[in-house]
C-alpha cells in the first residue's frame, strides 16, 4: 500500500479512529496497531507475513533471553545467535541473486560455469528495515540500553510497526519501546506539525520526485546516447533532487502518521545538500540509518579508537557495507566506496595544521567551495547509485563532454528542480511559524486547507505514482 | 503563548474538515478510483458510494472547475497526460501546445505487474471513458482453437509456452529510403518499459534509420480500459508520428477480472476471454492502421507457477489475435530466454561460456542482459547490417539473412558493429566493443 494513494487514506483514517477510541486500553491499543501493521503489510504480499513475524518474534525472544542472561558471555552468545539468524535471513533474500550473478561471472573467465536450476528470492518488500530493527532490539538490550524487560508484544509492534515497516526511519528499540510502556496522552498532539509533513512530504514524492524521475532522470538514464551535456548534467542534478524528495517526501508522511497516532519518530532528513563537508552530510542524510551503521557496526569495528589507519579502513568497510546494504550490486558497492573515500580524504584534510589553510578552511568563501565541491561529490556517486550497470553509469558521466543543448528543461521542471534543491536552504523558523500560524485557525479551517493542498497537489503531480525508491532496498 | 499541542477533539475535527473538503473536491476523483477497483467486496461498496456522493455534489460543479484546472495546466506544460494534452489540443486548434518532453515516458520503477490496480492513485488524472471502448461482450465469438486456455491444471510448475508458436521469424521490411528513417514504435506495458525499450532505444541512439516513439507505460494493460484506455492513450502518445513498425509488449497486467455493463467477470471465464480477446483485436487494429507493421513480442515464461498460468494463457489470446492479422507478427523469444523446454529460467551461460542473468530478479521483467538478447535480434531486423562488398543486390540490405523457419533462435551470428552519432562502436546494450572482443549478438 503505497502513502500517497486511497487505500492508504481510508486505511490510515480508519486505523486513526480506532486506534484513539481505544487509547484508554493500553494493551488492546497496541494490539490493534499490531493487527493494522499486519494487514498493511499483508495487502502487499500475505505469503511474507510469516517471516516479518518471525523475525519480530524471534528478535523480542533472543531480548528477552539477553536481559535474562546474567553472564556477559551469555548475553554476548545470544546477541551474536540472534543477529546472525538476522543477517542470514537478510543475506538469503537479498544476496543470493548477487552472489550467484557474481559467482557465475567470475567462472565464466576461467571457464564455462554450471548451468543454475535454482532461483534466487524474491525480495520482500522493507526485509533491509525490519531486520536493522529486530538488530536494534538485539543491540540494545546487549547494552542495558532498554531498562525495562521486553514484552513480546512491544517487540512485535516495534519491527512492524506500519508507518515505518517499509522504508524507515530505522526507529531504535531504546528510544521506542519506552513510548510503548505509557498510555497515550489524548492532549499532546502536535496535530498541526504532523498535517505539515505529510502534505509538504506528499508535495516532495508526488510533484517534484515524480515529475523529476518521468521528465527529466528516466529519459536520459535510459538513453544516456541521447542526450548531450546539458540535459545529462540536468538529469544528474535532477536525481539528487529526486532521490532526496522522494526518500525524504517518504519518512515525512512517515513521522507524521506517526505523530497523529501519538508515537515520536527521529527526524531523517536535516536538508543534507547544505552540507559543507562528509561528515555533515552523513549528519543530515538518512539519519536513522548512518547512526545504525554508527553505533552498530563501525564503534564495535574500533570506530576512531585504533589509529588514523584503522579509522579510516573502519570507516571504508562501514561506507562499503553501507553501500552493498543499499542494493545487491556491485554499483552500490562503489557508491559505498566513494562515500568512504570522501570520509577518509575528509579527515586527512582536516588533519593538515598548516596554518594559512587553517584560516582558509575558516572562510566563508571555502564553505561555500566545500559545499558545492561536495554537492558535485554526492552527485558523482548518485550516478552509481542510480545506474544499472558500470557501462550505464560511464556512458552517463561520458555524455557530460558531449556538447548539446538541454532538450529537457522546460519550465516545470527547472521549477521542480530548483525547489527540490533550494528547498532545503528554507529558513527552519518559516516552516515552525506557518505551523504557529496554522494552529491559530479554527479546526475545521485547518482540515479543509489539508483538503485543499492535498487536491492541489493531486492535480499537479504526474499521472500515477511511482513507488518510493527506498521500498526496494 | 500560541498552543502547538492539542487534543483528539481538536484532531477530530480537523480530519472533519478535511474529510468533508475532500468529498467535495474530489468526489469525481474517488469515483473514479472506486471504478478502477478490481472486482471484490471493496468494489462492491466503494462503487455505489462514491457514486451517491458524486451524483449528490455534481450539482455545485466543482468537477468542472477541476477540468478546467487541469487543462489550463496541460496548456502550459505542466501535464503529462497524453490524452488530455491531445484534448486540449483539439480543442485549442490553432494554438500550438507546449512541446512535452515527458510524453509516454514511464517510470521502470513503476512497473508493477500487479498494481494496475495500486498504481492508479493520487496524481492520477481520470483517463478512459468508460468500459467498452474495445468492444462489447459477445460482439464477437472466439475463434476456433482458442477455446480451453484455462484447462491446464493449476500449480503445474511446466510453462505452457509449447502452446504458442516458439518463432522468431520476421518477414523482412523494405530497405530504408534514403533520408527517411524507419519510424519504429514501441508500444506496451512494464514488459516493453523494464529492459526492452532501453535497451532497443540505446541500440537505436545515433542510428539514422531508425526513429524511435516511445508509446509505452507501465502498470497498464488491455484488460480494463477503465483504469488505462490504450485506445485513448496510444494515439494521444504518437501525436503526429506514423509508425512504419510497432513492437508490442503488453498483457503482463491482465489476468484479473473486470466488470462490464455492471457484471463482473471473473478471470479466466468464457465471457472474460471473450471481451479480453475483442479488446485485444481492437488494440492490434488501431496500432496496425495505417499500414503499420507490428511485431506482437510473446510475455516470457514467468518465474511464479500460478502467474505463468495467467501469462500463458494471455499469451494463447494474444496469439488467436495475432495470427488472423496480416500486418501482425507473433514473435516469441521464449528460445532466448527460457530454458530448453521454454519455461523460465533466471540465469543462462551463452555458447561462449558467458553466464547472464537474463530475467531480473522479481521473476517477471527481463533483465537488461536478457532485453539485450531480444534486441540484437530485432535491431538486425529493423536496421540490417550493410550488405558486404563482394555481395550486391537489394535482398541482401533484407532481413534474408535471417531464418524464416522457427524454433530457432538468431543469436550468436556475427554483425557488424554500428557506429554511434560520435563514431564510436557499440554492440548490444550500448556498451562499447573493445578491442579484439568477439561480437555475440
Amino acid at each position: 500500500m503505497l502513502f500517497p494513494t486511497v487505500e492508504y487514506a481510508l486505511f490510515f483514517l480508519v486505523v486513526l479512529a480506532i486506534a484513539w477510541s481505544l487509547y484508554r486500553f493500553q494493551t488492546v491499543h497496541k494490539l490493534f496497531l499490531l493487527l493494522a501493521s499486519y494487514v498493511f503489510y499483508g495487502l502487499w504480499n500475505w505469503s511474507y507475513l510469516p517471516l516479518l513475524i518471525g523475525i519480530s518474534l524471534l528478535s523480542g525472544l533472543v531480548a528477552q533471553r539477553i536481559q535474562k542472561s546474567e553472564t556477559r558471555r551469555a548475553r554476548k552468545a545470544w546477541l551474536v545467535a540472534g543477529v546472525i539468524v538476522c543477517l542470514s535471513t537478510l543475506g538469503y533474500y537479498k544476496y543470493t541473486s548477487f552472489l550467484m550473478t557474481t559467482m557465475l561471472q567470475v567462472w565464466s573467465r576461467f571457464g564455462t560455469p554450471p548451468h543454475v536450476e535454482v532461483y534466487s528470492p524474491l525480495l520482500p518488500l522493507g526485509v533491509s528495515f525490519f531486520v536493522f530493527h529486530a538488530i536494534s532490539l538485539l543491540g540494545d538490550c546487549y547494552r542495558n540500553k532498554v531498562k525495562e524487560p521486553v514484552k513480546i508484544a512491544d517487540a512485535l509492534l516495534y519491527v512492524a510497526f506500519f508507518p515505518q515497516l517499509i522504508a524507515g526511519p530505522i526507529l531504535r528499540a531504546s528510544r521506542f519501546l519506552p513510548q510503548l510502556a505509557v498510555r497515550r496522552n489524548p492532549n499532546a498532539l502536535r496535530i498541526n506539525r504532523a498535517f505539515l509533513l505529510i502534505v509538504g512530504g506528499l508535495f516532495k514524492k508526488v510533484i517534484i520526485s515524480n515529475m523529476l524521475a518521468t521528465r527529466l532522470v528516466e529519459p536520459v538514464f535510459a538513453v544516456p546516447q541521447s542526450y548531450g551535456a546539458w540535459d545529462t548534467l540536468l538529469a544528474v542534478y535532477g536525481y539528487a533532487a529526486q532521490i532526496y524528495c522522494d526518500f525524504s517526501g517518504y519518512t515525512d508522511i512517515a513521522i507524521g502518521c506517526a505523530l497523529l497516532l501519538g508515537y515520536r519518530f527521529p527526524r531523517n532528513f536535516n536538508a543534507p545538500y547544505t552540507a559543507a563537508d562528509p561528515q555533515e552530510f552523513w549528519r543530515r542524510w538518512h539519519i536513522s540509518l548512518s547512526t545504525w551503521l554508527r553505533d552498530y557496526l563501525y564503534f564495535p569495528l574500533g570506530g576512531s579508537r585504533k589509529g588514523s589507519l584503522r579509522t579510516y579502513l573502519n570507516l571504508m568497510i562501514t561506507m562499503l557495507l553501507g553501500g552493498l546494504w543499499h542494493g545487491a550490486a556491485w554499483t552500490f558497492v562503489a557508491w559505498g566506496g566513494l562515500h568512504g573515500s570522501y570520509l577518509v580524504v575528509h579527515r586527512l584534510w582536516s588533519r593538515i595544521g598548516w596554518g594559512p589553510l587553517v584560516r582558509w578552511r575558516g572562510t566563508t568563501a571555502w564553505k561555500w567551495t566545500a559545499r558545492i565541491l561536495l554537492f558535485h561529490g554526492v552527485c558523482l556517486g548518485w550516478v552509481f547509485f542510480r545506474a544499472s550497470t558500470f557501462d550505464l553509469a560511464f556512458d552517463v558521466l561520458g555524455r557530460l563532454r558531449v556538447p548539446g543543448v538541454a532538450t529537457l528543461a522546460t519550465g516545470p521542471v527547472l521549477l521542480v528542480l530548483f525547489l527540490g534543491l533550494a528547498g532545503q536552504w528554507m529558513p527552519a523558523r518559516w516552516r515552525n511559524g506557518f505551523e504557529v500560524e496554522v494552529g491559530r485557525w479554527p479546526a475545521l479551517a485547518q482540515g479543509a486547507a489539508v483538503a485543499v493542498a492535498i487536491a492541489a497537489i493531486e492535480m499537479l503531480g504526474p499521472t500515477g505514482v511511482a513507488p518510493f525508491i527506498y521500498f526496494q532496498f | 503563548m500560541v498552543k502547538i499541542t492539542h487534543s483528539i477533539r481538536q484532531l477530530s475535527l480537523v480530519v472533519a474538515g478535511f474529510v468533508a473538503v475532500s468529498l467535495l473536491l474530489e468526489s469525481d476523483g474517488l469515483a473514479h478510483w472506486a471504478d478502477r477497483l478490481e472486482p471484490g467486496p471493496m468494489r462492491t461498496v466503494a462503487v455505489p458510494a462514491t457514486q451517491a456522493i458524486e451524483r449528490t455534489l455534481a450539482p455545485l460543479g466543482v468537477g468542472a472547475v477541476r477540468d478546467g484546472v487541469l487543462k489550463n495546466l496541460a496548456r502550459v506544460g505542466w501535464s503529462d497526460d497524453e490524452a488530455l494534452l491531445a484534448e486540449v489540443a483539439k480543442e485549442d486548434k490553432g494554438h500550438s501546445l507546449p512541446a512535452n518532453p515527458a510524453c509516454a515516458t514511464t517510470s521502470a520503477a513503476a512497473g508493477g505487474v500487479a498494481g494496475a490496480n495500486s498504481a492508479s492513485v493520487v496524481g492520477a488524472g481520470p483517463v478512459g471513458a468508460g468500459v467498452g471502448a474495445a468492444g462489447a461482450v459477445g460482439a464477437r465469438s472466439a475463434p476456433s482453437g482458442a477455446g480451453n486456455v484455462f484447462a491446464h491444471a493449476p500449480g503445474s510448475n511446466a510453462s505452457l509456452a509449447n502452446n504458442v508458436p516458439k518463432t522468431l521469424a520476421l518477414t523482412p521490411l523494405p530497405p530504408v529510403d534514403l533520408g527517411k528513417p524507419r519510424v519504429v514504435a514501441l508500444a506496451g506495458d512494464s514488459m516493453m518499459a523494464v529492459g526492452l525499450s532501453a535497451t532497443l532505444m540505446r541500440q537505436a541512439a545515433g542510428d539514422k534509420n531508425l526513429h524511435i516513439v516511445k508509446a509505452f507505460k507501465s502498470g497498464t494493460g488491455l484488460a480494463r480500459p477503465e483504469v488505462y484506455n490504450w485506445m485513448d492513450e496510444y494515439p494521444a502518445m504518437l501525436g503526429a508520428e506514423k509508425p512504419d513498425v510497432v513492437i508490442v509488449a503488453i498483457g503482463a497486467n491482465d489476468g484479473q477480472g473486470f466488470v462490464v455493463d455492471h457484471k463482473v467477470l471473473a478471470y479466466g471465464t468464457d465471457a472474460w476471454r471473450q471481451v479480453y480477446q475483442d479488446r485485444l483485436a481492437s488494440f492490434l487494429a488501431m496500432v496496425s492502421a495505417d499500414g503499420a507493421r507490428v511485431v506482437w513480442v510473446a510475455l516470457p515464461p514467468m518465474r511464479v507457477p500460478v502467474y505463468d498460468e495467467k501469462i500463458t494463457a494471455i499469451n494463447q489470446i494474444a496469439y488467436t489475435v495475432v495470427s488472423q492479422s496480416p500486418q501482425a507478427t507473433w514473435w516469441n523469444p521464449v528460445s532466448l530466454v527460457g530454458d530448453e523446454e521454454g519455461r523460465f529460467r533466471e540465469f543462462e551461460t551463452e555458447a561462449n561460456g558467458q553466464a547472464m542473468r537474463v530475467r531480473s530478479t522479481d521473476g517477471i521483467h527481463l533483465s537488461d542482459e536478457g532485453a539485450g538478447k531480444l534486441t540484437a535480434v530485432l535491431m538486425k531486423w529493423l536496421d540490417p547490417p550493410p550488405p558486404p562488398a563482394s555481395q550486391p543486390g537489394p535482398a541482401a540490405n533484407t532481413v534474408a539473412a535471417l531464418p524464416q523457419s522457427t524454433d530457432q533462435p538468431i543469436v550468436g551470428r556475427k554483425r557488424h558493429p554500428r557506429k554511434t552519432a560520435k563514431g564510436q562502436a557499440v554492440k548490444r546494450g550500448g556498451r562499447p566493443v573493445g578491442k579484439g572482443q568477439p561480437e555475440t549478438g
